[in-house]
Order: structure tokens, then sequence, then C-alpha cells
């Protein structure tokens, strides 16, 4: 349980990829998506992986990155099995399900390492309304909360002789009923209580707030973001002009 | 200093609710004086705060009888956000009043809201870290606080909007002894420095009677005792409107009925000393 929560929660950590304006993180996140997606050869899924794990190896996140590909293994397989029935061609399955997790390391490039307030700075730069990007920041901050809150729960049924592993599946969800019902009516109060302190707070009181932190660009940001929409175009241009078969 | 808060015959009574939560209720605060309220749950302590602070009637409707008035704006009247920075109230729970990511993030929260220049922003922001001395703890993330540093975040959050009076709703419910203690001297500093008035909800007596000017005592809506702690500690009702009389005001008052000369006071080594005195002079 703890080792599921703690994949939410977002950690400082200080590398060259992490200090990047969030803007240019995400648009290399997006650059790989594209590429990931319309990737349609071994090789270039190959140098594509290849090129996002030195990324995740210079972010210092290449266990994290394990982590969401663990999670995301069954899918890929199921994706597999699935284009295996259909297609009957083992490599066009291969590719389709490495494509997959490929779009997955994709994203989390990304998420992984940008903090929620550069999220939400990402948020507000692209012209979001206010209350979106409030409840978007509350939700992500109370993540842990609720996971705290759940294993708690957990524990304090656990210890009034709640069995939560035991039984097949169906007893197992019949199960989560008393661990469920305490979480939502605590966050429910806390909901209302979130409600009054923003109140008392001045939520709202003018249409533009300002923000604490002022954020620049920097000439490494222009470099990076430079740098990797050329590569990207390059590579979109092999993709068009050298057509590898499969 | 002049009075800051001016509660006249007020009565609430929550929609659907059968009786009224605050009843006829009257109260003046002076600038600069730190105020205890106190009675048992459920008597309306954090409903009168409401209605000091705006969240009542601004954000819950129902059945508003009175006047409240605090600094220059009947509260009725005036807008939240200009009550945001006359009034700040701290929640019981911190947790709950932590919006942002980062703890200067969440300082910064009311003056954003304000859109308060960044330059000024960061001023202030820094000044409030420095005055409740979590400097250091700037760049943390909530769930890496523990429940004092939170609280002090949620205050620093408060002071950062220069309000004339804070609020604190059970502020040590959450907190060990120790925090607890280091709380009210923080509070007492905090006026002394800065002459913040401060109305404080609190059933632990024993902490807040030593910095508290005053002490008002609610049981079903209602104020049934307003006066100095040491006089409201000695007043036989005190104990039949649900307050805990700390064991040592206890002992005193039963001194004093036994027929010891007494005068009012607190501690354990005061009335130690008093006794002292009292038996050398036999
Ligand atoms: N939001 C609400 N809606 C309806 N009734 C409420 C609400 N909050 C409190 N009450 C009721 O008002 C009365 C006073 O509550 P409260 O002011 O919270 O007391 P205290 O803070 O002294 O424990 C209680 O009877 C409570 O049930
Ligand atoms: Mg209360």
């Amino acid at each position: 349980m703890y080792w599921v929560a703690g994949g939410f929660i977002f950690r400082r950590v200080g590398s060259p990829f992490h200090s990047l304006d969030p803007r240019v993180k995400l648009l290399i996140s997006a650059e790989l998506f594209v590429v990931s997606l319309t990737a349609y050869s071994v090789t270039q899924l190959a140098v594509v992986m290849g090129v996002m794990l030195c990324i995740a190896a210079v972010a210092k996140i290449l266990k994290r990155v394990g982590r969401t590909l663990v999670f995301s293994a069954g899918f890929s397989v199921f994706i597999f099995v699935i284009n295996l029935f259909a297609r009957q061609s083992l490599l066009t399955s291969a590719i389709y399900s490495v494509r997959f997790l490929a779009i997955i390391i994709s994203t989390s490039l990304f998420f992984i390492t940008t903090s929620p307030d550069e999220l939400e700075q990402v948020m507000k730069s692209a012209h979001l309304p206010r209350d979106v990007v409030f409840a978007f920041t509350t939700a992500v901050r109370f993540i842990p909360v609720l996971m705290l809150d759940a294993i708690q729960i957990v524990d304090a049924q656990k210890s009034r002789g709640l069995e939560v592993e035991k039984g097949n599946l169906i007893k197992r969800v019949r199960k989560m009923v008393p661990v469920l019902i305490p979480l939502v009516v605590n966050s429910v109060i806390r909901s209302g209580e979130l409600a009054e302190a923003m109140e008392s707070r001045a939520y709202g009181a003018v249409p533009r707030p300002t923000s604490l932190n002022r954020y620049s660009s920097s000439k490494r940001d222009k470099l990076v973001a430079a740098g990797s929409l050329i590569l990207f175009i390059i590579t979109v241009y092999i993709y068009v002009r050298f057509p590898t078969p499969l | 200093m002049g009075e800051i808060v001016r509660v006249e015959n007020l009565s609430f009574r929550y929609p659907e609710a059968a009786k009224f939560a605050v009843r006829d209720f009257e109260l003046t605060i002076k600038g600069g004086e730190i105020v205890m309220l106190a009675g048992p749950s459920g008597c309306g302590k954090s409903t009168l705060l409401r209605t000091v602070n705006g969240l009542i009637p601004h954000m819950y409707t129902g059945e508003y009888l009175g006047s409240v008035s605090v600094g220059d704006h009947k509260v009725s009247e005036a807008r939240m956000s200009e009550l945001a920075q006359t009034v700040g109230l701290l929640f019981q729970n911190p947790e709950n009043q932590i919006f942002m990511f980062s703890v200067e993030r969440d300082i910064a929260f009311g003056l954003e809201n304000l859109a308060v220049p960044p330059d000024e922003i960061r001023a202030r922001v820094d000044e409030a870290m420095r005055q409740l001395g979590i400097t250091d703890l700037a760049q943390r993330a909530p769930h890496e606080l523990s429940d004092g540093q939170k609280q002090r975040v949620a205050l620093a959050g408060v002071i950062v909007m220069r309000p004339r009076l804070i609020i604190l709703d059970e502020p040590t419910s959450l907190l060990d002894p120790k925090t607890a203690v280091e709380l009210v001297e923080l509070v007492r500093r905090l006026r002394d420095e800065t002459g913040i008035t401060f109305l404080i909800v609190e059933h632990r007596l024993e902490l807040l009677v030593r910095i508290a000017d005053r002490l008002v005592v609610m049981s079903e809506g209602k104020k049934v005792l307003d006066g100095r702690p040491e006089e409201i500690l000695a007043d036989e009702r005190a104990e039949a409107y649900g307050i805990s009389i700390p064991p040592v005001s206890r002992l005193r008052n039963q001194l004093k009925r036994d027929g010891l000369p007494l005068e009012n006071g607190f501690g354990p080594d005061e009335l130690a000393e008093e006794l002292n005195r009292q038996a050398l002079k036999r």
C-alpha cells in the first residue's frame, strides 16, 4: 500500500532535466509522445526507447519509470494478445505492445519530473480558468493525505477484525465498503473545511490573481527547446522519407 | 487602543436547525487583547467565530439577527476579501487550510488572491516566515511537515495578510503538550510585538489562562461569564457550565472556601508561595 502511494507523491530531485522550464519538459514529452505513437519499425522503437531511457537516466528517475512500466505491463500483454489474435503476426503484436510502453514512458517523463507547482504554472500559462487550475492543484496536494487516510482506516478496520486480504474477488470488494465509507465521509468534511479556509483567505477576490514566483525561461531552456525541435523534425522527416518495412 | 470587535444582540440559526446556535450574544474586544472563549462542545463557539470573520452570513445562510462589526467593517455588509485583511481565522485542523504544494506558495495564497504585486508578496511572505521561525521550511511540501509545523505555516498564511484580529479555533487540540505550550508562547510574543488582537477557543484552560486578558464562557449559544481569567476560575458557577477548572485553581478555591484569605492566581508555584507566606505569618 505504501509502495503504491509512493508512486503518486512527487519528490524533488535535483537533475539537469528537472531544472528545465516545465514548458520545455512538456514540449520534449509531447515530441517523444508523437515519435513513439508514429514509430512503426523495431529499429525506430528501439531508438526512441533508447533516447527516453537516456533522458530518464540523466533525470535520475530510472527506478520510477521502471515502476510505471511494471504497472503498465499487464495492459501491454493484453494488447499483445489481442493483436496476436487479430493479426496473427508475432512481430506486429510485439511492436504494438512495445509502442504502448513507449507512449507511457514519454508521458511519465513529464509527470515524474514536474512538480505540482510547475504543473500549475504550465496550466496558468495555457490560460486555463483559475478554478480549474486550483481544483487541479488541490487534488494533487491532497493525494498523499487521502492515501494516508485510507491506510489508517484499513489499519483501524483490520484491528477490529476486518480481513481485507481474504476471500475471492467479490468478497474482497465487499470488504472495501467499511473502508470506503469513512474515507468518503472524511473527504466530505475535509472539502467543507477547505471551502471555508479558501473563502477566509480571499479566494476569488479578483479575476486575475498574481503569483509569488515569476518564471522565465533561461538561455539553456531556449537552447534545449530549439535542439529538441530540430531533432523532432529530423525524426519525422526520416519516418516519412525512409519508410522501413516492419 | 480602541474597540476592534463589537457583537451586538447577535443570534444565528443554521438553516433547517431547530435551535439557534448563538443567542442574544453581546461581546466587545479591545485592540491588543487576548480573549479566550470556552464552553462545552456544541455550545456554539465555532459558530460565533464564523460570524466574526464573515463566513456567516457570507457563506452560510440562515436566520441572522443583530450585528457584528470588526475594525471599520460591518461584517454582514463588507466583502469577504475586505474582511480577510482584517480578521484571520485559523481552523482546528491545519491540514485542511494548506492548499499549495510548497510552504512559501501557501503562505502567499491570500496575497495572490488580492493581486498584490509579486515583489511585495515576496517581502511579506519572508517576513511572516521569519516571525514564525519557519524560514527553513520554505520549500517543503505539506506532507513533509509535522503537525506543529503545519500549524505555524497555516498561521503564517493568516499573519501575512496583516490582520488586526486573529481567531484560533481549538488550536492545540492536535498538538502534543510541548508544542501546545510553544504555540501559546508564540501567541503572546506576536501580541506583544505586533499588537494583534487574539480571540482563542481553547478547552485546556491551564494552557491559556496565563496569557489571556479575558475569559468568556459560553453555554447553549449564550454568553454566561465574562471577566478576568482568575475571577472566572474562582467563580463557583464556572464548573456548572461545563468548564473544567484546572486542579490548582480547584485547590485554591477549596482553600478559600475553607477560610484561607488567598488572592487570585493560577500556577502551583504562586499558590505554594502564598501558602508559605501565610504559614509564616501565623
Ligand atoms: N454547518 C452547520 N450546519 C448546521 N448546524 C451546525 C453547523 N455547524 C454547527 N452546527 C450546529 O450548531 C451548534 C453549535 O456548533 P458549533 O458552533 O460547532 O459548536 P462548538 O464549536 O462550540 O463545538 C451545534 O448544535 C451544531 O450541531
Ligand atoms: Mg468548534
